[in-house]
């Protein structure tokens, strides 16, 4: 590999990490990885990780408890603002969940050999985020026991959804792609559960490796139908990628409210919801990677990469916001205006709309420099900001939107009750919660995957050739 | 001679009693009780009879499972619309009746379901309300079903029977009575009954020395007065505007404050509607903006202590001879004004306040005499009060008297002077300390009720027979819908007891009177007409041309005050405290301020920059040695250095709804609703004030359009500018309607923003209330709101008043949204809410331009209180937790004239069948409904105006609602100020 980049050294340029440690041979990349779940002792750190997520997780059900008892009225919710925390929360969370698929969906595709060492884990974040966000639709309605009525199911009133209702194809949009991700997260699992069982030493433990590989044996015809069923998935997966942000930004788009009413939302949520992904998998990378001691299969190189998704999606938001604000000048539109000129930046809400421009807009700046993207801790820091400059970005658009739209008698203000954030912070409980039960159980990265990258593969793939 | 003594010198208050007899002609009425009548189900039921009986059984029997509570009456009442053999379950019947406030009645028809009254409507036949409703009217009905209304007699704070009641007390009364009764008094409000005041009279029979003091905290002393000064006698002066060319009222709420309140408004606004072009100019000076002003073609602020000075120079400039110029700060303007009333002649008038002084009223009389509109739009009459006493002073005898040892019973009948008695009275301590038998009867055990030895329980209007006289004079017939809900008893009943008749009948006592002074004729006849009308014919009271006196000229204004000044107004919600227990009508935003659930001491922007205090800030006000302690909130258009209060706040007995809402100022009142001298310091904390609207202007958005008339002559299409490029494009099909399609149009130039709409729509369609804490979060759920708007100088505003409810849009943004398919187009254009598929997205209430969907946060509506079960429509489903509601154009009363009409097999319905509940109550006839596909029905008509139009008709989603834009008649020589939209304080 080194010989392919050397080629276009110049003066000044510095050829990228490698995707994985040239030192690493099959054996120690399986030891590494397949041991952390199989270790007998449970390691202070999990612990002490797992037990925050897991105490938060009881803020949710305690939140969710006196929801269901006293109704949404606990929330700072009211008319004009029918919408708050649950629906910022909500795009946040199916943001977040949208750098999974595209690292192993798109960049499988895109034959990206840096995505094989964190692809397992995205998709697993993904998944969990996406549960997360699964949350807040339900939650959020009147009356939570009767969500199952936004389903077409044939009933004896003959009632059907609304099908031009953009929250219909939220249902759609949504269950698919959960459907989708976890069919894709677990066949890529197979062939390491596989592994696990084999390493397994535990009866019982072997017992459920075993059961969950499917009666996995790295046969040719298994390898041939793996490779089928990935790529199919992958395919399946793509064009999901881009949808369901698009649809969560139709949600928005196709209403009537000034600050919604944008034709730019479709692209610009999808690349809010790369900006969000990437920097959440950086966020839970940066730590693990190290707590784990797994540099040398989770690179710099795959730090670099993300680092410059994010700077690639954190300029496209930006690019969204600026022409957010023009249109709405050039449309010569008064309440467009008011909106996104007037009440964004000088309203009640300022404070939040210049919090998000510098969190969305100034920190993605920073990337550009390599030693900044370098700088673990530095970087860690910046992926937090981005991600509450992307819950703010959400806030901007539901809160500001709705406080004050066309008739000023009735312009009201929202601020989040103690509920609103313990719902929130309660599915950060739970997302850690599945996080660390995750790391603990199975293995965080695609063994197999990894494997083909040492290079020894890397030479049999080249006699292949 | 001083004022004070000008007034007790003309009514010397020991002369009490007044004969009756000059009214009724008869002396017959002293007989009237040994008369008995029958009552109608006390007979063994047969034929027709027996099936009514059966039915009215069954009735009971279903509604026992329901609430246990309702009874039917044991006399018999006639049905407004149909006889009673026509009673079928699930269709109301419509009962003439009459509400009464401050001796004043306003007749009413109120809806029974099966024996439950559930909502009030206007009676059109009736002079003093012409088919509309108040605020307080339409709120009545849940007076009467407020679960926190006295039940019981109360002896000394423990409940006890009317048995005891007659035991303990009557033979006390004995020995009052023996020695001729002098310490015997009754203490009433001010009461145009004639059977009660032949009841009250003929206590003197048997307490011969007997007293009789009435006290209401909203007199009319001073307007009382006046009309003595000038016609040497006390004498009802109303108004006829219906052919008025100028008014000028001072500060004077002829529209929601006056006797004859939903008449006048009738009378002015319905001519100012529809493009206007009538010739009427209203000039109004005002020191607190009130709807009779805000409405005005001209509005001048002054402080109420100018207003004399101010009439002065109006009177000066008319050439009223013997006045002197007053030169008040608007003299300017009393020229212009002087000078067009002068041109209207005969056919302008002034209007003076209740507050002001009797001079004032005096000189008003002056000016009227002189455009000679005595006759014209002013009519004097006799009093339409029995015995008419001035309050202040009655009160005052009473005190003294009782302070002297003179009262040894003292009867307080349906009034609350513990609470709201003058405050150098100290009529709380006096009462307690120098009264030996202190009884009280009221709807509420209120503040009086409680330092009282005994509460009777009074029963409510719409449960009693009764009957009152309305600002004109003319009679109706209180008769009940449904047997007293508690064991209560009317004032008539209570009376009688002191007269010895333990079980008299209110019915019998009414009824008797009646048939007493009737003279000639079939009685019966002329009674159950009576009651099917709701008023008896012919007993208007006529204009009697009695000279002003030439005193009336000379008589010397009270010169201006300086410095702060207070003005006390009835609440126009809660009025002076006796609705204070109504959670609707506290939950209802007070007009202008849109404040709710509390009083506040209002005042004008510049005024509080002065005094270094703003909204929220709690303050010490103080006048004189007494000081009270109230949240100021800053209400533009109140003139300088006034401050305003509503009275009927802070009470502390009669329920818990009125429990924590504002403070009282009753402490704060002497002799005078306008205090001087007033000072204003801050406790440095604060009070949550709420209101419904935080912004006050349009944000330069032309929401609201308006023109003046001669820019109106100029452009009729105002109200269609500015252009709107609007392509009807739509990703769905548009809707057809080849049968009905229902529409409204909401009159801006009529609409003077009284709230009678709000609370008549909160009563129909069971909307519940949520309380000062949820509305402070923004989740009030009115259907139909009045938006309120300022333009131009913070300080001297206009005003303008938007109606807003469901606009049922052609293309409704909230229908596609729905994901459960909850919200829907009906076939007749009606957007409609299906709450049983609701899920409570709010994406609907997200996506509504207008926001007129309410959305159920928490379980709102009572679902707990027996009482309040059965006010509830029938017809219209009781909301429940998680779902969405809004305006539906009241489809109940839609559906029950269309399945009828189906029925009946006859497709066409009449324009003006159906009526909204907001249409029904509004005094103003501002909104029109009906099938815009119907071109010759009103509101297809009054689309096809120049002056329709539709808000944010840009969203093209075009709504059934429009509006007619305002069309003002200024004065030219006052300078064509015409209302150019600014934005002003932004947001405060």
């Amino acid at each position: 590999m080194e010989t392919t980049t050397s080629g276009h050294n110049q003066a000044g340029y510095v050829p990228p990490p490698d995707v994985i440690d040239r030192s690493e041979t099959y054996g120690s990349v399986t030891n590494l990885i397949g041991s952390i779940p199989l270790e007998p002792r449970i390691r202070p750190g999990w612990i002490t990780g797992f037990l925050v997520g897991f105490a938060l997780l009881q803020v949710m059900l305690l939140s969710v408890t006196y929801l269901l008892v006293h109704g949404t009225g606990v929330w700072g919710l009211n008319i004009p603002v029918g919408w708050g925390f649950a629906i910022v929360n909500f795009v946040w969370w199916v943001g977040i969940g949208h750098a999974g698929t595209l690292i192993s969906a798109i960049l499988l595709l895109l034959k990206q050999d840096w995505r094989m060492a964190i692809a397992r884990f995205s998709e697993a974040m993904t998944l969990f985020a996406v549960a997360c966000a699964g949350v807040f639709p339900v939650l959020h309605t009147g009356r939570p026991w009767l969500a199952f009525w936004l389903l077409p199911y044939p009933n004896s009133m003959q009632i059907w959804p609304q099908f031009r209702s953009p929250l219909l194809w939220d249902v759609f949009a949504i269950s698919t792609y959960a459907t989708v991700s976890i069919l894709f997260w677990y066949v890529g699992l197979i062939p390491d559960l596989a592994t696990m069982r084999d390493r397994a030493k535990n009866k019982l433990i072997k017992y459920i490796y075993g059961t969950l590989a499917l009666g996995w044996r790295g046969s040719a015809w298994h390898w041939h139908r793996y490779e089928i069923a990935s790529l199919t998935l992958a395919g399946l997966a793509t064009p999901l990628v881009v949808s369901v942000h698009t649809i969560v930004s139709f949600d928005f788009a196709v209403s009537v409210i000034p600050g919604w009413h944008t034709t730019i939302f479709p692209p610009y949520f999808v690349a809010g919801a790369v900006y969000s992904g990437f920097a959440m998998v950086l966020t839970l990378l940066i730590p693990l990677r190290s707590y784990y001691g797994l540099q040398s299969v989770v690179t710099m190189r795959h730090i670099h990469n993300c680092a410059k998704v994010m700077l690639a999606t954190g300029l496209i938001v930006g690019y969204g916001y600026s022409m957010e604000i023009f249109i709405a000048w050039y449309s010569g539109v008064e309440y467009e205006q008011f909106m996104l000129i007037t009440e964004r930046m000088t309203g009640p809400y300022a404070l939040q709309y210049w919090a998000l421009i510098f969190c969305n807009v100034i920190t993605p700046q920073f990337l550009w420099f390599r030693g900044v993207r370098e700088n673990l801790v530095l970087l860690w820091i910046l992926t937090i900001v981005v991600n509450i400059g992307m819950w703010l970005e959400r806030y901007v658009i539901v809160v500001i939107s709705l406080h004050r739209d066309y008739l000023p008698s009735s312009w009201d203000m929202y601020s989040g009750t103690v509920w609103d954030w313990g719902l929130y912070i309660g599915t950060l409980g739970l997302f850690t919660t599945l996080i660390f039960l995750f790391i603990r159980v199975l293995p965080m990265i695609a063994i197999f995957e990894v494997r083909m990258l040492l290079p020894d593969a890397q030479k049999s793939e080249e006699k292949k050739a | 001679m001083t004022r004070e003594g000008t007034l007790k010198s003309l009514h010397p208050v020991s002369e009490q009693w007044r004969s009756l007899d000059e009214l009724s002609g008869t002396s017959e009425a002293e007989t009237f009780a040994a008369s008995e009548f029958p009552a109608a189900w006390d007979e063994v039921p047969t034929g027709q009879a027996r099936r009514d009986f059966l039915k009215v059984m069954s009735a009971s029997m279903s509604l026992a499972g329901l609430g246990a509570c309702v009874r039917q009456p044991e006399e018999k009442i006639v049905p407004y619309v149909k006889q009673p053999e026509d009673v079928i379950p699930g269709k109301p019947r419509y009962y003439a009746t009459s509400f009464t406030r401050g001796g004043y009645g306003f007749g009413v028809l109120a809806e029974s379901h099966q024996g439950r009254p559930t909502h009030v409507e206007g009676n059109p036949d009736h002079p003093g309300s012409l088919g509309a409703t108040d605020p307080s009217i339409q709120a009545s009905v849940l007076e009467l079903w407020d679960p926190e209304r006295s039940s019981t007699v109360i002896r000394r704070g423990k409940p006890a029977s009317w048995d005891t009641f007659a035991k303990e007390v009557l033979p006390s009364l004995e020995k009052i009575a023996s020695d001729g009764g002098q310490g015997f008094r009754v203490l009433t409000g001010a009461v145009s009954s004639p059977s009660l005041a032949t009841l009250i009279r003929s206590l003197r029979m048997r307490f011969p020395n007997a007293q009789w003091h009435q006290w209401e905290p909203i007199h009319r002393d001073e307007v009382q007065l006046g009309s003595e000064l000038a016609f040497g006698d006390i004498k009802e002066i109303r108004y006829n505007f219906a052919g008025a060319h100028t008014i000028l009222t001072v500060d004077a709420d002829i529209m929601t404050d006056a006797p004859g309140r939903l008449a006048y408004a009738r009378q002015v606004m319905s001519r100012r509607g529809q493009g206007g072009d009538t010739g009427l100019r209203t000039y109004a000076v005002e020191s607190y903006p009130t709807s009779t002003g805000t409405v005005a073609d001209h509005r001048f602020q002054a402080k109420a202590s100018e207003m004399g000075t101010f009439l002065s120079d109006v009177a000066h400039e008319l050439g009223v001879d013997g006045v002197g110029p007053g030169h008040s700060p608007l003299e300017a303007e009393a020229k212009a004004v002087a000078k067009d009333l002068k041109r209207g002649g005969n056919t302008s008038a002034v209007v003076v306040g209740d507050h002001l002084p009797a001079e004032v009223h005096l000189l008003g009389l002056a000016i009227n005499s002189f455009l000679t509109s005595l006759g014209t739009i002013v009519e004097v009459t006799e009093p339409v009060h029995i015995h008419p006493q001035y309050k202040l002073a009655s009160i005052e005898q009473l005190t003294k008297d009782a302070k002297e040892g003179q009262v040894q019973c003292l009867i307080v009948l349906d009034a609350n002077p513990v609470y709201n008695a003058p405050s150098h009275l100290d009529f709380a301590q006096v009462y307690e300390e120098h009264i030996p038998l202190r009884i009280h009867a009221g709807l509420y055990q209120d503040e009086t009720a409680r330092v009282s030895h005994w509460h009777l329980p009074l029963s409510h209007y719409l449960e009693t027979w009764g009957d009152v006289r309305a600002y004109d004079g003319t009679v109706s017939i209180v008769q009940p819908l449904i047997a007293p809900l508690y064991d209560s008893k009317s004032t008539h009943e209570i009376l009688a007891l002191f007269g010895g008749e333990l079980s008299a009948k209110a019915a019998d006592l009414v009824k008797g009177y009646w048939e007493a002074v009737s003279q000639g004729g079939d009685f019966e006849a002329k009674w159950n007409r009576a009651l099917h009308d709701g008023f008896m014919a012919d007993t208007r009271l006529e204009h009697i041309p009695y000279p002003v006196s030439e005193a009336a000229n000379k008589v010397k204004m009270p010169p201006s005050e300086e410095g702060l000044e207070v003005v006390f107004r009835p609440c126009p919600n809660v009025y002076d405290g006796r609705y204070a227990n109504n959670a609707w009508l506290q939950e209802t935003p007070r007009p202008l301020s849109r404040v709710v659930w509390d009083n506040a001491i209002y005042m004008s922007p510049k005024t509080a920059e002065h005094l270094k205090v703003k909204n929220d800030e709690l303050v010490r006000l103080t006048v004189g040695d007494k000081t009270v302690e109230g949240p100021v909130w800053v209400m533009p258009g109140a003139a300088k250095d006034v401050l305003t209060v509503h009275l009927g706040y802070g009470r502390t007995h009669g329920g818990e709804v009125l429990k924590g809402a504002g403070f009282s100022a009753y402490p704060l009142i002497e002799s005078s609703k306008v205090a001087f001298g007033a000072r204003v310091a801050s406790v440095k904390r604060t009070y949550e004030v709420v209101t419904v609207q935080d912004h006050w202007t349009l944000q330069g958005r032309n929401h609201v359009r308006h023109a003046t008339e001669s820019e109106y002559r100029a452009n009729p299409d105002f109200a269609q500018e500015p252009k709107k490029h609007v392509l009807p494009l739509s990703l769905y099909p548009d809707y057809e309607y080849t049968g009905r399609a229902w529409g409204m149009t909401i009159d801006l130039g009529a609409c003077n923003g009284c709230n009678a709409c709000m609370v008549a729509c909160q009563s129909e369609n069971n909307i519940p209330v949520v309380g000062k804490a949820q509305v402070a979060k923004g989740r009030e759920m009115h259907w139909i709101r009045i938006d309120r708007y300022f333009e131009g100088d913070v300080e001297e505003p206009k005003f303008s008043f938007q109606p807003m409810t469901c606009m049922h849009c052609e293309r409704a943004p909230c229908e596609p949204v729905c994901p459960a398919n909850a919200t829907v187009h009906g076939p007749e254009g009606l957007n409609q809410m299906v709450y049983n598929r609701c899920i409570g997205t709010r994406y609907c209430s997200n996506n509504c331009p207008y926001k007129v969907r309410r959305f159920n946060f928490h379980l709102y509506a009572d679902w707990d209180s027996e009482s309040l079960k059965a006010q509830r429509n029938p017809d219209v489903t009781v909301r429940g937790r998680g779902v969405m509601e809004k305006c539906t154009y009241c489809i109940q009363r839609i559906k029950e004239v269309t399945i009828q009409a189906k029925v009946d097999d006859h497709e066409r319905i009449p324009d003006g069948k159906i009526r909204t509940a907001c249409q029904s109550a509004c005094p103003t006839d501002a909104i029109a409904f009906g099938d815009i596909n119907d071109p010759n029905s009103k509101v297809a008509k009054l689309k096809k105006l120049p002056v329709n139009y539709t808000v944010l008709e840009e969203l093209n989603v075009a709504p059934r609602t429009s509006y007619l834009a305002a069309v003002s008649n200024p004065n030219p020589e006052l300078g064509e100020d015409s209302p150019k939209v600014k934005a002003h304080g932004n947001h405060h």
